[in-house]
């Protein structure tokens, strides 16, 4: 009875410890989540205010409208701030690619990529809308 | 000395049962270790795959979203007053404003957003425009509209109202001087606002009224123009002409591609 019980107490020692490693864990992931999450927020905070300031005046619906892709990169490496890599896409409204060279400034390597969806419309006379996909990872 | 076999039997079975007993203990802890090791192998590939979802996905403010959507509903009436204003349907901007709001909702990226609208009627504003080109030296280029926002997301749902009103107002003034004859120097000042700010204008192109007909003022006239940055424009012209009065009239196009004209009588200054 005795050794029986014994058994039963290694078993519960057994699980106590199990509860500590996985609280352990599961303490400790969501630090990282938590952080990794602000980082990225962090990043799509600064695209998205990149798209707005250059839509504010409607040079970016005009440089789509263009088709004047190399100004379009080079504003928006003026806007973000240095080391910041971005990866832009313009889709029309049928979501078909539109931009015809890449809109990039180096490939992004680093884990932590953020996404900016944006809506832009130009301001010309034809109404055009553009679905604009920002990509964006700080520079390794 | 006699053994008694039932207490020899009962002694065997005794240890046997003891022996059992402390082998079903290890078995458990066998077990109790398994379980140990599943359990922490399940949680290092539930951390995993909680990593591998939250790449790509943010929590920005809903603000900052409503305020992008505000801007691009912004350039939407932008676009539908610079095409009516150059001659386009009146309806266009109703009609612009919901093809906008049929992509707005296909996007799922934030969340579900729905834009409704309503574009202002009542006794200057038709479908939403005002164009008010006058005779007074006054003319505005106008478009307005009422939107509701709403956005539906898991964590939260929320409902924006607000208003676009864009207007192009010009005021045009001025004077002439009789220099020879039926020849007059006629000398104007252009004001340009955007939304009531002052505003710069793309191009600015004037007529006359001689006999009749409207006569565009180009450097035949010594057309001059000193432009003073802040939305203020000196211009001077020769005109030939036998009234006492002279009709100007002024087209002008702002930075947005908004048309507006004025028109105004010149007396003798």
């Amino acid at each position: 009875m005795r050794s029986q019980n014994k058994g039963q107490i290694r078993i519960i020692e057994a699980f106590l410890a199990v509860l500590i490693i996985f609280s352990s864990f599961a303490v400790s992931a969501n630090l990282t989540t938590t952080q990794n999450t602000t980082k990225r927020d962090d990043l799509s905070y600064t695209g998205l205010q990149a798209l707005m300031k250059l839509d504010s005046d409607g040079s970016l619906g005009k440089y789509i409208d263009e088709g004047n892709w190399t100004a379009l990169r080079d504003a928006l490496n003026l806007i973000l701030p240095a080391g910041t890599s971005f990866n832009l896409t313009v889709y029309n409204s049928q979501m078909q690619q539109v931009n015809t060279a890449v809109i990039s400034n180096g490939a992004l390597n680093n884990q932590e990529i953020a996404f900016v969806e944006y809506l832009c419309v130009s301001q010309g006379l034809v109404f055009r809308c553009y679905i604009i996909h920002l990509h964006l990872a700080v520079a390794s | 000395m006699l053994h008694n076999p039932l207490a020899f039997g009962g002694g065997f079975m005794k240890r046997k049962e003891r022996k059992f007993g402390s082998n079903n203990s290890a078995q458990l802890l066998i077990v109790a270790a398994l379980a140990i090791a599943i359990l922490i192998s399940a949680t290092t590939a539930y951390v995993y795959e909680l990593g591998k979802e939250t790449n790509g996905t943010y929590n920005l403010p809903i603000s900052d979203f409503v305020f992008a959507i505000k801007q691009t509903t912004r350039n939407a009436v932008i676009s539908s007053l610079a095409n009516v204003s150059n001659g386009g349907e009146k309806t266009l901007l109703a009609t612009n404003l919901n093809e906008l709001s049929q992509i707005l909702r296909n996007l799922k990226q934030f969340g579900i957003w729905q834009l409704s609208f309503a574009v202002l009627d009542n006794l200057v504003y038709d479908s939403g425009i005002w164009l008010s080109w006058g005779t007074s030296g006054i003319g505005v280029s106008s478009a307005y509209a009422d939107f509701t926002l709403r956005a539906y997301d898991i964590a939260m749902n929320s409902t924006v109202n607000y208003a676009v009103n864009v207007t192009t107002t010009i005021t045009v003034s001025g004077y002439y001087t009789t220099i020879l004859g039926i020849e007059k120097v006629v000398n104007l000042t252009c004001n340009v606002y955007n939304e009531g700010e002052p505003a710069l204008a793309q191009n600015i192109t004037l007529f006359y009224e001689n006999l009749g007909i409207w006569v565009p003022i180009d450097s035949s006239n010594n057309f001059s123009i000193t432009d003073y940055g802040n939305g203020t424009y000196a211009i001077s012209f020769i005109v030939t002409t036998l009234s006492n009065t002279v009709q100007v009239s002024a087209h002008l196009r702002d930075l947005r591609g908004i048309i507006v004209q004025a028109n105004m009588t010149c007396y003798e200054g």
